[in-house]
């Protein structure tokens, strides 16, 4: 929205876009200079929860789904299906809640790009990627601590097998690196990236449009440029489902590679 | 109203937009920790219990229609070799029934022949009889007849026991 107004108040002046910062910073709804400060972010975080939670509550419980119940169960036999299976297998049922969780989380911070008034994927902010990354890194490390023992999974992570002795001092650290630091920066950065990416594109063309709008010789491209907004905003739905999948799927992944290492 | 809005973004432009904000952290993490709870321990169950249910009436009725398939497939073969068997009996009996007609019609047919030789030689045996008794009732008159005939021819008299012999021998012949 700062974008637009932006654009709005420049429309005089030739096209202006608005600073990055302007793009993803929020004002506080309450709680100025305090953690508990609450701005759209947090709005969305929220409704990522309430959203999913009431589809779940309100979707009923029959032999013979129908409607609500059948978007319900769907995500449910998605995760399942594309993302414990393939990645874990039978074995993973148990991360079920973990997995749907952050799958639905992600999805319902992402939609929010396409839904009129909020605009915003919560995560094209770093705090809600950063907190997943950080929970599924905790997760693959509780799971091959528990699986493997401290010392087995340690080993198993930083001394890959089939390695020479004289190696380790070179691909010991580059696996530490990768394990333990790079994959949730990996996680978190992957999810950011995108969604601001899509962010800035939908902007982009948003402050096109009205820049056009604004100017009678150029307007004739306008409707190249809405077209292009609205299909980039399609794309920006299936851009929400795909990263909550991926994240969603790469914590499976991780969480395979703690409890089988050898495969 | 945009000028106080935009003034509100300048305040924050100073911070670098892509470090977290730790207020943002804070609500992203009281909101996924409290979904993953609540799809752990209420929201999840139901939903695979009911899907597990599902999935067992499934499996259970694709088991009951294959346990029907197999009881069909006996039966059928049941009730195919009861119908063999019960052509084969039918054919049996149907034979002995067509031996046993036949071996009827043979004995009717043997009495009716031996019955009707019967009638043929009582009615031979009764024609032959009236035969005879008709020849030996018209013999002395046609003897009468053929000596007075003869008597006429000759212009004599011819007695009737020269006659006799010679009428009898011609019946006889005739005969």
């Amino acid at each position: 929205m700062f974008a637009l107004f932006a654009a709005e108040e420049g429309g005089g002046g030739g096209l202006q876009f608005p600073p990055i910062s302007n793009l993803v910073e929020w004002p506080n709804y309450f709680g100025d200079g305090t953690i508990f400060a609450f701005n759209k972010i947090g709005l969305i975080s929220m409704l990522a929860l309430l959203i999913p939670t009431g589809m779940f509550l309100l979707s009923k419980k029959e032999l013979v789904p129908r409607g609500l119940q059948n978007i319900v169960e769907g995500a449910v036999e998605f995760v399942d299906k594309q993302v414990i299976q393939s990645a874990i297998g039978p074995d993973g049922r148990k991360y079920m809640p973990l997995l749907l969780s952050i799958f639905l989380f992600v999805f319902f911070g992402n939609i929010f790009e396409v839904i009129p008034t909020f605009q915003m994927p919560a995560n094209a902010r770093m705090a809600n990627p950063i907190i997943l990354a950080l929970t599924a890194w905790a997760m693959f490390i509780a799971v091959g601590v528990k699986a493997q023992g401290f010392s087995g999974f340690m080993k198993s992570s930083l001394f890959p097998p089939g390695v020479p002795k004289a190696l380790y001092l070179l691909v010991t650290p580059i696996e530490f690196l990768s394990t333990f630091l790079l994959r949730p920066f990996g996680l978190a950065v992957r999810l950011f990236a995108n969604m601001l990416a899509g962010h800035i594109l939908l902007v982009t063309f948003g402050v096109l449009c009205i820049a056009l709008w604004q100017k009678s010789a150029l307007a004739i491209v306008l409707p190249f440029s809405f077209a292009t907004l609205v299909g980039l905003t399609g794309f920006e739905v299936m851009v929400s489902l795909i990263q909550a999948f991926v994240f969603s799927l790469l914590t499976a992944v991780y969480i395979s590679l703690s409890l089988n290492p050898h495969h | 109203m945009i000028a106080s809005v935009i003034l509100a973004a300048e305040e924050v432009e100073a911070k670098n937009p892509i470090l977290p904000e730790l207020s943002e952290m804070f609500w992203g993490a009281i909101a996924f920790f409290s979904l993953w709870a609540l799809v752990k321990f209420v929201l999840l169950p139901p939903v695979l219990n009911v899907m597990n249910e599902r999935e067992d009436r499934i499996r259970g009725d694709l088991d009951a229609a294959d346990a029907a398939r197999a009881r069909q497939g006996s039966a059928a073969s049941e009730v195919s070799d009861q119908l063999a068997g019960s052509r084969a009996e039918a054919a049996q009996i149907v034979d002995a029934a067509r031996a046993e007609a036949e071996a009827e019609r043979a004995a009717i047919i043997g009495a009716a022949e031996a019955e009707v030789a019967s009638m043929k030689a009582d009615a031979e045996a009764e024609i032959a009889a009236s035969r005879a008794e008709a020849m030996s009732g018209i013999a002395p008159s046609v003897a009468e007849v053929a000596a007075d005939a003869a008597g006429r021819v000759m212009n004599r008299q011819i007695p009737l026991s020269s006659a006799q012999p010679v009428v009898d021998r011609f019946l006889s012949n005739s005969n």
